[in-house]
């Protein structure tokens, strides 16, 4: 087994190395507890960190514990595990990549195989789609159904289609970006297939590994967790309500418990909260802060969790259902499809309400 | 609609479907079919899921029923039969886009006449076909009229077969100038300092060759092409009628036209803030001028049914007919959709819902009541639910 397919182990090549290699996946799981220990660890680094952590210095156990993690996935099978996965293992690989790719010449002669652009791009099937522009150094075109195949609905605003100049069906990247669009095909290789349908004698050996996942996405606390306010990508829902209390228009109690328990969940103080809602002047300051805090727990002894959308739907408060509503999260909770969103975009690119609130008074003093 | 105007559409449909020859779409028998027949009731049932086995071969199919709709879905299928879209199994879809009269900004509804919103819908439809081959670089494009108030360009690139919702409503954005941000159309290109002169480290540049940035760079060329054209003095007023440009913005316009004019031509917005101030203003105003307001629903959906091109519409007698794209230019929905068959005879109506029809070059002007009528100015009525069909 290669190191090349250690580094890579989604690469298709490493994938025929282990089947040559006559590895069984009920045995490996039976019997190799290295390769087992660092599939755990790949997923738990994935859920934690973002990334699967530093590889195994042994060749073997590091490309062994890719199906393993696939399989743990697979087994614990929650929306949130597998996308936060093949995020990770897409967004290792690129570090891997990029940092193969620009390394000196003098570096690159300490590896014994590595990969070069050509092959990955054909690993994905970009080669016919990416050209090179000639004469400049580390410009391309790529295709345009290829560029959306990869890009639609992932960045900020430079990545969408309507802000490239788009020409004879080529959008014009540099280096940067066409890696990070091989990120992004790796990621959707990582995902292809996933959930795996798993035999029960591997899933009852893996009971343990599978428990611990479970523990770290429980641990994971949403409300906590999430602590990012950006209204742009609330869901629909959310927003509605969010632009009627905005707008001064009258909401009914369950509505405006709805909004107020969502902005809570996603870290907004009671402050925060009066200071969002109060950008019209027939605004009930007291009311809403009693209410808020009411839903804190801070003044009774509950602490009220924002309605999840089979409530939202029952007291007609679900409006503007779009594809992530029905296909992402399957009508299940608010606050996912607003994780979802988050998960999503580029970090880089979020802006935090609570931070363009305090630069706006920053331009006003100055 | 009453029963006798139902059978005699029908039966003329029947006529109609006799003699055309009707091409159907690539890959017919991979899509779903749909037909909308002439049943009575006021709730329209459309008959879909069918495959090109369940109908035979279109032209018998439509010779045998006569159907007053006729659709076909832009996407490919394992069983185009299934009757819900999962177990159809989706392969690829074709890009379909779709021009409505009814959709567009620059449409007085009740004000525009069908000929004045079908002429602003194919300003639109050259508008779109300028994005579809200059920009998408797009080859395999089917025209159509939709026999109604629009036109459909059926876009079957390899390419684009296998994009997801999300990836064509990109699409739709990107023709329709939505989330178009100017500071994330211009390009920032690192510049070395010179010696002794204070340098930004970044010239900010419009692109000049491709997208919305093009589009933007050519206005802004034309405008200082003109402002080159004149002498400082004249110049300077007229650049003064723009909101916010004073004498001395304008005097910087003027002089960068005459001595850096390639500047411009290069899009460097760094020349000077004037460039990028004019720039900025015209960007504010490109999308409304240039944009296609397609209907977005149609182009994400990629389980469409759409209009089977040599059809008729069911709503005015008219044809769905295909275009060849050199033949765009000329054509003229209102003579060159109207039937052959419709042509030449004349018949009887009680116009329950008169005014102006435009056919075939003539208009006519019918008050409520019986009329004698061509043909085809009938059909068009009774298709409508303007007329009922009138005693032989």
């Amino acid at each position: 087994m290669k190191a090349l397919h250690a580094r890579y182990p989604f690469l298709s090549a490493a994938r025929e190395a282990v089947e040559t290699a006559g590895v069984d996946l009920s045995e490996l799981v039976a019997s190799d507890s290295a390769a087992v220990e660092r599939g755990l660890e790949r997923v738990e680094w994935a859920v934690t960190e973002g990334t699967v952590g530093e590889p195994h210095r042994r060749t073997r156990v590091e490309l062994l514990s890719y199906p393993v993690a696939r399989v743990l996935v697979s087994l614990v099978d929650e929306h949130i595990l597998l996308r936060r996965y093949a995020r990770a293992e897409a967004v290792t690989a690129y570090d891997r990549f990029s940092e193969e790719l620009t390394a000196t010449a003098e570096f690159q002669s300490t590896r014994t195989e590595r990969l070069d652009r050509q092959d990955l791009l054909a690993e994905f099937d970009l080669s016919g789609h990416v050209h090179a522009v000639a004469g400049e150094d580390g410009e391309y075109r790529v295709d345009v159904g290829t560029y959306l195949e990869h890009t639609a609905g992932q960045w900020g605003d430079e990545w969408r289609l309507v802000n490239r100049p788009l020409a004879d069906g080529q959008v014009p990247v540099d280096e940067d970006e066409l890696l990070l669009l091989v990120r992004q095909a790796v990621r959707r290789r990582v995902e292809d297939g996933l959930p795996l349908s798993v035999p029960d004698a591997i899933a009852t050996e893996l009971d343990d590994e599978t428990e611990r996942v479970r523990d770290v996405l429980a641990d994971l606390d949403l409300t906590r967790d999430i602590d990012t306010v950006v209204p742009d990508l609330f869901p629909p829902c959310m927003r509605h309500l969010l632009d009627k209390v905005q707008k001064g228009e009258h909401l009914e109690h369950h509505s405006r418990f709805a909004i107020a328990a969502f902005l809570t969940s996603i870290g907004m103080s009671t402050d925060e909260i009066v200071e969002l809602f109060q950008v019209n002047p027939g605004f009930g300051e007291e009311a809403t802060r009693y209410q808020v805090d009411h839903i804190r727990g801070e003044t009774s002894p509950t602490e009220y969790s924002a309605p999840a959308c089979a409530t939202m739907q029952s007291y007609g408060d679900c409006v503007n259902k779009d594809d992530i509503c029905e296909d992402v999260i399957n009508e299940s909770h608010p606050l996912n499809y607003y994780e979802h969103r988050l998960e999503e975009a580029d970090e880089e690119e979020l802006v935090d309400w609570r931070d363009g609130e305090e630069d706006e008074e920053d331009d006003d003093a100055g | 609609m009453e029963e006798r105007t139902r059978a005699y559409l029908r039966g003329r449909f029947g006529d109609y479907y006799r003699r055309a020859e009707i091409t159907p779409p690539p890959d017919a028998n991979e899509r779903e079919w749909g037909y909308i027949p002439w049943t009575s009731g006021p709730g329209t049932t459309m008959v879909r899921h069918k495959s090109l086995l369940d109908l035979g071969d279109i032209e018998g199919f439509l010779e045998r029923e006569r159907p007053r709709h006729v659709y076909f879905s832009a996407g490919r299928y394992d069983d185009p039969s299934a009757g819900s879209m999962s177990e159809k199994h989706w392969r690829t879809s074709d890009l379909v886009f779709d021009l409505d009269a009814d959709h567009l900004p620059s449409v007085t509804l009740g004000e525009d006449s069908y000929a004045e919103m079908l002429a602003k819908c194919k300003d639109a439809l050259l508008r779109l076909l300028d994005f579809l081959e200059d920009d998408f670089g797009f080859e395999e494009m089917t025209i159509a009229f939709s026999g109604g108030r629009g036109y459909h360009v059926h876009v079957r690139d390899p390419g684009i077969q296998e994009l997801e919702r999300e990836a064509r409503r990109e699409v739709v954005d990107y023709v329709r100038g939505m989330g178009m941000e100017f500071d994330a159309v211009i390009d920032e290109e690192a510049v070395g300092g010179e010696v002794g002169r204070k340098s930004p480290a970044h010239n900010e540049y419009l692109p000049t060759d491709g997208g919305w940035g093009r589009r933007i760079h050519e206005r802004l060329l034309a405008e200082f092409e003109q402002i080159k054209s004149l002498d400082e003095d004249a110049a300077v007023e007229r650049l003064q009628e723009y909101d916010g440009v004073g004498e001395k913005k304008a005097r910087a316009a003027w002089n960068i036209a005459q001595d850096r004019f390639v500047e411009i031509e290069r899009g460097n917005l760094s020349a000077h803030p004037v460039v990028k101030n004019f720039a900025e203003r015209i960007a504010a105003s490109v999308v409304e001028e240039d944009d296609a307001p397609i209907d977005e629903p149609v182009t994400t959906d990629t389980n469409r049914l759409i209009r089977l091109p040599g059809t008729l519409h069911g709503g005015s007698g008219l044809a769905v007919r295909r275009i060849d794209r050199d033949a765009v230019d000329d054509f003229d929905p209102l003579v060159d959709a109207v039937p052959d068959t419709f042509v030449g005879h004349e018949i009887a109506v009680e116009v329950t819902d008169g005014g102006l029809i435009e056919l075939l070059g003539d208009s006519f002007t019918l008050s409520e009541g019986e009329h004698t009528v061509p043909e085809h100015v009938g059909v068009f009525l009774m298709a409508r639910g303007r007329a009922e069909k009138g005693p032989e």
